[in-house]
């Protein structure tokens, strides 16, 4: 009997000391993570650094290291994968950055909490260079805060010889809502696991702007999305890309520079098959990113001296060729890639143009309703 | 009598002041987190002049969908925990049987995942359940053969439930190899002197004894399990949605932190007391032994 209290006893106070090892564990990260921050914050005031909160491989290493030689100070950057982590990192209460990458619909969430320091265009005559469709948005009227950095376009990606040879099309969002074109590809596509996107896509599929925030039109695109879901494998916004590559998946809804990187992989790695993309005719999303300066940034003249920097045509083009992103800046075109010049899914054509869409921040309510849609789309 | 007391408090204070400012003290922030309105652009709405309101609850309770999903989360908690029961009995037997240098060995090799990051873990699952991978084809050529249609491993509840246990099980053959390890073997020869088959010997005296064990695994299994994303996240389907992707979803994709706060706090409720009712179990026992 007594044994077996004392059986009890060591029990407990392991399992006492197992999870106080965990919580150590999550402790020592914190603690960790709160020493960095307060590194980072001395250590900007202090120095002649450029504090760069970008996109995960938004920008070329080189691109990087000629900044650095010309203005004399060191880039120091740190990554995000999407808007919302970014901006809940800053609702959060991360300071020291200089200069942010945000798309169109973060850059006004951000503007309208006033987190952005105005632009001082007179340190920014290459601003001139930036193709005027691309200026003055509904975002950021007359671009007092923000100026234009790259894009992206939402789209149709594909394994060429596959959708080929299955006979199906490629110019219509048709082919990721239709049964009877899904039924031929059940298991091998993938969505963008983001809820303005695949909402954006079948809003445009039927016929509506991406930005309908119309209760009806939001559950007719429901209805839309929950009879393709059981043909979709999944919804995915990171893997899909090395999925497309490697040939499990075959038909993608995502990011046109994804797409590229995915072509390019496939290429290098000599698949027996290629990687295609193309803008659906009912039209798509265009994601601007726009650089802009947050007010907690101690060195702004830094980041003009950067955007200025990034506003020139060859060091702009660099990040074209490295990733295959849209870039709206005309100076850049003679020293992009001619092969992705010529694509008319990073450059469309006036037309096609006319065809795209920017996204617009929802209010609280909308996000709210949306929350539900999503949820449920999920569940059912 | 005065000096013991003080020492008792000594002792007791610092896991004390550890659970109020890391538990308690978020908690509470939490609960009026839930209560006020949800910013414009994430965060909370100023408490000026918005101040509080029980929108976010009536929300919450205005579709099942939500008592859905935490449904789901329990039952595929539930299942995980049982699963690992399962595997994780028979490997902790054995290592308990084993000579001790094998022992020590064994034991390394359970925890030795742990030397490597969780998300690479979770990634070279999604290698090993590929369609193009030999286990997927494995698989899928055994079903040919009972005529049964391929199918697909990877993103679907099939590979949740495959990560969740094994990400969990060491925490489950640890505290059943450390309660199995302090068993007396004499306690076994007693029973087989009083005729006990070896069925006998195990399920009346080897399993009642072990329960401790098991609710420590248990609690230890069940409740990360309950609060997961990553796992659904990554080699999840177009349906694998669990509490944690919802509360995520909520502080990152929806920026609705009222709510993300109202959905956390019922999770924090449910694991409280699954905690209470493990613990509750375990004392039954301590006084029936």
């Amino acid at each position: 009997m007594k044994k077996s209290c004392t059986t009890e006893y060591t029990e407990c106070t392991e399992e006492k000391h197992f999870k106080k090892l965990r919580v150590l564990r999550v402790l020592r990260g914190e603690m960790l993570f709160a020493f960095l921050l307060a590194a980072l914050s001395f250590s900007a005031a202090a120095r002649d650094e450029l504090h760069l909160y970008n996109w995960n491989n938004y920008i070329s290493d080189a691109t990087i290291a000629r900044f650095e030689q010309q203005c004399k100070c060191r880039v120091v950057q740190d990554y995000y994968s999407d808007n919302e982590e970014m901006l809940a990192k800053l609702a959060a209460g991360a300071t020291g950055y200089d200069l942010i990458v945000p798309g169109g619909d973060a850059v006004e969430a951000l503007i309208r909490s006033k987190q952005l320091r105005p632009l001082d265009k007179s340190k920014l005559p290459n601003l001139k260079n930036i193709n005027p469709i691309y200026l003055n948005q509904r975002f950021d009227p007359g671009n007092r805060y923000s100026v234009p950095y790259a894009y992206t376009v939402t789209l149709i990606g594909y394994n060429v010889e596959k959708i080929r040879a299955l006979g199906l099309p490629t110019d219509t969002w048709a082919v990721i809502f239709e049964p009877k074109y899904l039924a031929k590809v059940k298991g091998r596509v993938t969505v963008l696991d983001s809820q303005r996107e695949l909402m954006a896509a079948a809003l445009k599929y039927l016929g509506y702007s991406a930005n309908d925030t119309d209760a009806a039109h939001w559950q007719q695109a429901k209805r839309l999305i929950l009879r393709a879901k059981p043909y979709w494998a999944a919804f995915n916004a990171s893997s899909y890309i090395k999925e497309l590559t490697i040939g499990n998946i075959w038909l993608v809804h995502g990011y046109s520079n994804d797409m590229f990187q995915a072509a390019q992989d496939a290429e290098h790695a000599h698949r027996p098959f290629s990687i295609g993309y193309s803008t659906p005719k009912e039209g798509a999303v265009l994601a601007l990113d726009s650089m802009v300066l947050h007010k907690s940034g101690p060195r702004p003249d830094l980041a003009l001296q950067f955007i200025n920097f990034m506003l020139d045509g060859k060091n702009s083009s660099e990040l074209t060729n490295l990733i295959g992103s849209g870039n709206p800046n005309l100076a850049a075109l003679p020293f992009i890639d001619p092969k992705i010049a010529a694509n008319r899914a990073v450059f469309p054509d006036a037309e096609g143009f006319k065809k795209l869409e920017m996204f617009r921040a929802l209010d609280r309510q909308q996000r709210r309703v949306l929350s539900r849609i999503w949820t449920e789309i999920k569940v059912r | 009598m005065r000096s013991e007391r003080l020492t008792r408090w000594l002792v007791t204070a610092p896991p004390l002041i550890f659970m109020l400012v890391f538990f308690v003290l978020p908690t509470l922030i939490v609960v009026a987190a839930s209560f006020r309105y949800p910013g414009e652009y994430g965060g909370l709405a100023p408490l000026v002049p918005e101040g509080y309101t029980l929108e976010t609850y009536r929300f919450f309770f205005s579709d099942v969908i939500y008592i859905e999903i935490f449904l789901k989360s329990l039952w595929v908690a539930a299942l995980s925990t049982g699963l690992c029961i399962l595997l994780a009995y028979p490997l902790a037997l054995l290592i308990t049987r084993l000579p001790k240098r094998w022992r020590d060995l064994m034991i390394l090799l359970v925890v030795l995942p742990f030397a490597s990051n969780f998300l690479i873990r979770i990634y070279a699952w999604m290698i090993i359940l590929g369609p193009q991978n030999g286990f997927s084809l494995a698989v899928n050529t055994l079903l040919g053969f009972f005529g049964i249609e391929p199918v697909r491993l990877l993103f679907s509840p099939f590979a949740v439930i495959v990560g969740m246990v094994y990400v969990h099980l060491p925490f489950m053959v640890l505290p059943l190899y450390t309660n199995l390890e302090r068993h007396d073997p004499a306690w076994l020869d007693a029973a087989q002197d009083l005729g006990a088959n070896a069925w006998q010997r195990f399920w009346k005296v080897t399993w009642p004894l072990s329960l401790p064990g098991i609710y420590a695994g248990s609690a230890l299994v069940f409740i990360p399990v309950l609060g997961m994303f990553a796992i659904p996240d990554i080699l999840g389907g177009t349906g694998d949605i669990l509490v944690g992707n919802l509360i995520k979803e909520q502080f990152l994709g929806t920026r609705d932190w009222p709510f993300g706060a109202t959905l956390s706090l019922f999770l924090t409720l449910i694991v409280l007391a699954v905690a209470a009712l493990a613990m509750r179990f375990s004392r039954k026992r301590l006084r029936h032994a």
